[in-house]
């Protein structure tokens, strides 16, 4: 079918077309934002945080007698607490940190060489309270020095050497090892792996450990518990029981496995994705509601042209292909608008949240979702169309 | 009367005819009405004002009364108790109050379960500023430390079983304290006067005491606390009184234009004084935001709600678009019968008092399928958002304000069409 | 050319049977003129239909250039339309939508030929009947008798050996329609066959043979006398 006597036919009918074109160019524009988003959160609840995220639990909880808060009826509350957990089935090793990694933030502090403290500082390093296990629950490699075993106190004041994650130590000594140098929180005595430690940091990798004793935990305090792989649902249903016997003055805040921590963390964006998404498939729906009845209409408003062509020799096959390529045709058009309209929704959404650009192949994916449900919603008045009787259509009355 | 009845029947006749294209219509209407209308009870309940008459006239004051130098950086979001004895010099406002939140656990005696409660540690204008309902007992008079307790509503009655409870005695953190009083129902939201992170859009606290006794016995913030030199934290008595442990909110109420500039000129003077003491190293960058912006002014607006907010409206446009595309064409197919009752001598005003019956059918049919896919999309957004679940509330602004969306879409959506129907060349049709 | 056979349609409703033709016999040669006429509803115009294969028959045969027109495909019978047929109805049926060029294109379009070969066709069978000048206006800028010439043009576009026409000066007035009588006579006389429904004794009188339909059956042409059927 000319594509000349296409666009004189839809430059006829200017109002419908038109809303035809704006509603297509919409439902692009979101089903592009949508997928851009959704890939977007995909990607970040893949991604590589360094850690075990299924066979890893953390437990938070808080002493409920203030006696128990504090050093040393806590220290004592803590090593029950630990051997307890460590004597359940499947468990592989337990350790008490003051806060669990994964998450948005937390307790920080900055950091930086003395020597050099206005180039170096970092803001907001998660800093970490753990005993000795805490490496061995969260499997950290270590890659320089040692660690540091037991807690070091002098004259009462706890002077615990630090434990940096890889990527800290470069940033805060680019020249040179990290292990033996001075920091404002004091020595750096190892340089272990990366691993996800907060959200809100500068870096997320960004983490400082101490092997230390915990001296109170008002805001309550973390065990991290490793397990055999599978176990970690049969340890997790048996924990809060476990740490009630051990002591029950004790509120459990929560008990999560590292992977519902994790997704905890993008629960927003998993949101706006999820809801985006659903959205894309109502337009979706509702375009192809719009592509139905427009079908329909037509063929209705045109059961006499469509008549006289039949006369003049158009088989049904040709009539199909005419309404199709008028569908398509428009589709192609709106799709075009549409790709711009995304990139006005793409900058508008950008200044709310944080979304990737839109690449280049997207357009062309979302155009041919498009299509084919344009062409799933036309195939059902296209064929009543063309049964139309060219007899009486040709008929005067 | 009658003749309304009528219209609606004609209506009604004219939809019958054609089934399909009126439903879908209207589902698509009901579903672009409705999924906005679930976005924008979050948005309008996040962003209402629950003090209007008042949020324009307290306000958070805001200095760079600490001990480091920077340049460009905006006031710390919470204060230091040394800093607010230092702006409480001023008798300019009506009233104020410093405050912060804490964690605690609540018993009758020592053999009861501990409930946890949230605490706020505070002063007495606290209630008065916010203008919280007291249903039994008296606050304290001052904020000095006393083991004296003011309960909601709802913990009087979890902990007694009764609200007249003043005088009783109960356990927080294991220390004896007595009610003094009770407080009727009320729940600020969003919860303005701790708004910093994102915190207001949590409940309000169960569980009150005085300012001072919290620093004395060491409750320490359960929210954002910071330290600028070597203090403490944990020993909130001495160094939290003292040295650059910031953990405070700090409302004053400035009721005229006179006092809000006398305290601006104020807080200039203490900026200036504090300098020439050397505790002001930092360029001044004094704030006195107002209760009114003070989510946006800790940059605390949802940006998901606000993405969505902007998709919602894109989609209800495309809605609209696409119903008035399908009433369009149901009004052409009936573009006969139009013409018909022209010839029969229907006015223009006849025929668009008939329009009128079309478009109040419409609403109400559009206004149940907004209202049950809104139900349905707000319970599917604080799933996905729980954060934000205090905030899916309808009341009676947003109800109506729904209804008048929703008739102005009906009209919107069989206006243009039926103006097209009815004011067409008459013969032309006739002849068709 | 065309040879109808025993033909028979009936129209059957839940309530009724109505016989719109009854066992037809008829046979036009090639370069006839043959005016279709009597009263309506008597089926004149539903053997148009049948005679253009718009509509289907019953039972009978009906051959075209010698080849049976039963069983052909739907895309058969188009192609067959139109290479061999050209219609012209009374109310034109041109597509409003588009210039008289394309108008006149359409048939073409469909047999496939080339755009140019297709203008050059087009613009001769508009010069034919006097509006290539016009051939870009819309049909709504024309008067019904130019309408009707359009259409005539559209018929004789794709050279076709029969020409159907059904009352096509039905909605003209006196001059108008003898300028397009005239104009379909001149197409006949280049040697391609006219079946005319009319129900003008006059127009059927300048036609090369009359054929009278009666309740869907032929009756004897010759015996047919207006008057005497006014009277009866």
């Amino acid at each position: 079918m000319s594509l000349h006597l296409l666009l004189q036919s839809l430059l006829r009918r200017k109002v419908v077309t038109g809303l035809l074109l704006v509603q297509l160019a919409m439902t692009l524009a979101l089903l592009l934002n949508s997928i851009v988003l959704a890939g977007q959160t995909w990607q970040k609840l893949h991604e590589d945080t360094g850690l075990d995220l299924t066979n890893s639990l953390t437990v938070e909880l808080k002493p409920t007698t203030p006696a128990l808060r504090q050093y040393p009826a806590l220290a004592d509350l803590l090593e029950r607490q630990m051997a307890a957990v460590r004597a359940l089935p499947g468990v592989v090793a337990v350790a008490y940190s003051n806060q669990p990694p994964l998450q948005r933030g937390g307790t920080n502090g900055n950091l930086y060489d003395p020597d050099n403290q206005e180039r170096s500082n970092i803001n907001n390093v998660p800093v970490y309270q753990v005993s000795k296990d805490f490496f061995d629950v969260l499997q950290i490699k270590v890659l320089e020095g040692e660690l540091p075993q037991a807690p070091l106190l002098k004259d009462g004041e706890d002077i615990s050497p630090l434990v940096l994650t890889q990527s800290l130590a470069q940033k805060l000594f680019p020249n040179g090892s990290a292990v033996g140098r001075q920091t404002n929180a004091g020595t750096v005595a190892a340089v272990v792996d990366d691993f996800y430690g907060q959200r809100n940091g500068v870096n997320s990798n960004y983490n400082r450990i101490q092997v230390a004793p915990l001296y109170s935990v008002d805001w309550g305090y973390n065990l991290l518990v490793r397990t055999e792989p599978g176990q970690a649902d049969a340890v997790q249903a048996q924990l809060a029981k476990v740490l009630q016997q051990v002591d029950s003055n004790i509120e459990i805040l929560y008990l999560r496995s590292f992977n519902e921590e994790h997704n905890r963390l993008y629960r927003n964006e998993f949101g706006l994705a999820v809801l985006l998404g659903l959205l894309s498939v109502l337009m979706l729906l509702v375009t192809m509601v719009s592509s139905y009845s427009n079908a329909h209409f037509h063929a209705l408003k045109r059961q006499q042209e469509i008549g006289i062509k039949r006369a003049l020799g158009a088989s049904k096959n040709m009539i199909f292909m005419e309404l199709f390529c008028e569908n398509w045709l428009n589709t192609v058009a709106g799709a075009m608008l549409g790709a711009v309209a995304a990139l006005a929704l793409n900058q508008g959404l950008s200044a709310v949240v944080s979304i990737p650009a839109i690449s280049w192949w997207l357009p062309l994916l979302a155009t041919l979702v498009l299509l084919i449900c344009v062409s799933a919603a036309t195939w059902y008045p296209a064929r009543i169309a063309t049964s139309v009787s060219p007899a009486t259509a040709t008929k005067t009355l | 009367m009658e003749q309304f009845f009528y219209y609606l029947k004609v209506s009604w006749v004219s939809i019958k005819r054609a089934p399909l294209p009126y439903a879908l219509t209207v589902f698509i209407l009901s579903l672009g009405l409705g999924v906005f209308f679930a976005n924008a009870t979050f948005y309008y309940q996040l962003n209402s004002d629950p003090l209007p008459h008042k949020s324009d006239k307290l306000f958070f004051p805001m200095m760079m009364l600490v001990p480091y130098e920077c340049a460009d950086c905006k006031p710390p979001s919470v204060l230091s108790y040394a800093n607010v004895q230092k702006l409480k010099s001023s008798d300019i406002p009506t009233a104020e109050a410093a405050m912060y939140s804490s964690d605690g656990y609540l018993r009758l005696d020592s053999t009861a379960l501990p409930t946890p409660v949230k605490v706020r540690l505070t002063e007495p204008d606290f209630f008065h500023m916010l203008e919280v309902p007291l249903l039994h007992g008296a606050i304290w008079p001052d904020s000095k430390n006393r083991q004296e307790i003011v309960l909601s509503k709802a913990m009087a009655e979890k902990m007694f079983g009764s609200t007249d409870v003043v005088g009783k005695q109960l356990l927080l953190d294991d220390r004896s304290f007595a009610v003094v009083a009770v407080l009727d129902d009320w729940q600020m939201l969003p919860r303005l006067y701790d708004a910093n992170n994102g915190n207001h859009v949590n409940e309000v606290e169960d569980v009150y005491i005085p300012l001072e006794t919290g620093y004395d016995l060491n409750y320490l913030s359960n929210t954002q606390s910071q330290t600028f030199d070597d203090a403490d934290y944990r020993k909130l008595a001495s160094d939290g009184r003292s040295k650059a442990l910031h953990q405070l909110q700090y409302w004053v109420q400035l009721d005229t234009e006179a006092q809000q500039q006398a305290y601006q000129q104020f807080m200039a003077n203490l900026a200036e004084d504090e300098k020439k003491a050397g505790r002001h190293p930092s360029p001044v960058n004094n704030q006195l935001p107002a209760m009114r912006n003070i989510v946006a002014y800790f940059g605390g607006e949802s940006g998901d709600i606000k993405a969505f907010a902007l998709v919602t409206l894109l989609f209800l446009v495309v809605c609209l678009f696409n119903a008035s595309h399908l009433s369009l064409n149901r009004y052409l197919s009936n573009q006969y019968e139009f013409s018909l009752r022209r010839a029969l001598g229907a006015s223009r005003w006849q025929l668009q008092q008939q329009m009128l019956a079309d478009v109040l059918l419409m609403t109400v049919f559009a206004i149940s399928g907004a209202l049950l896919i809104g139900f349905g999309g707000t319970a599917l957004m604080n799933y996905l958002w729980p954060i934000n679940a205090l905030f899916a509330r309808w009341d009676l602004t947003l109800m109506l304000f729904l209804l008048a969306l929703t008739f102005a879409a009906s009209y919107l959506v069989t206006l243009y069409p039926a103006l097209r129907a009815s004011f067409g060349a008459l013969n032309q049709q006739l002849k068709e | 050319m065309i040879q109808l056979k025993n033909l028979s349609k009936v129209f059957r409703t839940e309530l009724i049977e109505t016989h719109a033709l009854r066992q037809i016999e008829l046979q036009v040669s090639e370069g006839e003129f043959v005016a279709l006429t009597g009263p309506s509803g008597s089926g004149k115009s539903t053997l148009l239909n049948v005679l253009g294969t718009l509509e289907h028959f019953d039972e009978g045969d009906y051959l075209l250039d010698g080849q049976s027109v039963r069983g052909l495909s739907d895309r058969q019978l188009s192609a067959l339309r139109n290479e061999k047929i050209g219609f012209i109805f009374q109310g034109f049926n041109l597509i409003k939508d588009y210039s008289l060029l394309d108008n006149i294109e359409l048939p073409l379009r469909y047999r496939g030929i080339s755009a140019s070969d297709r203008k050059r066709r087009a613009l001769e069978a508009l010069e034919l009947v006097g509006l290539a000048a016009r051939k870009d206006y819309h049909p709504s800028q024309l008067s019904g008798g130019q309408q009707q010439r359009v259409a005539i043009a559209r018929a004789i576009a794709g050279q076709p050996r029969i020409l159907l026409a059904d009352e096509p000066t039905g909605n003209l007035d006196s001059l108008m329609a003898r300028q397009v009588m005239e104009l379909l006579e001149q197409i006949n006389r280049q040697g391609c066959t006219i079946l005319m429904v009319t129900h003008d004794p006059d127009q059927a009188r300048r036609a090369s043979r009359q054929v009278q339909i009666v309740d869907g059956q032929l009756s004897d042409a010759a015996m047919y006398d207006p008057l005497a059927a006014k009277l009866a």
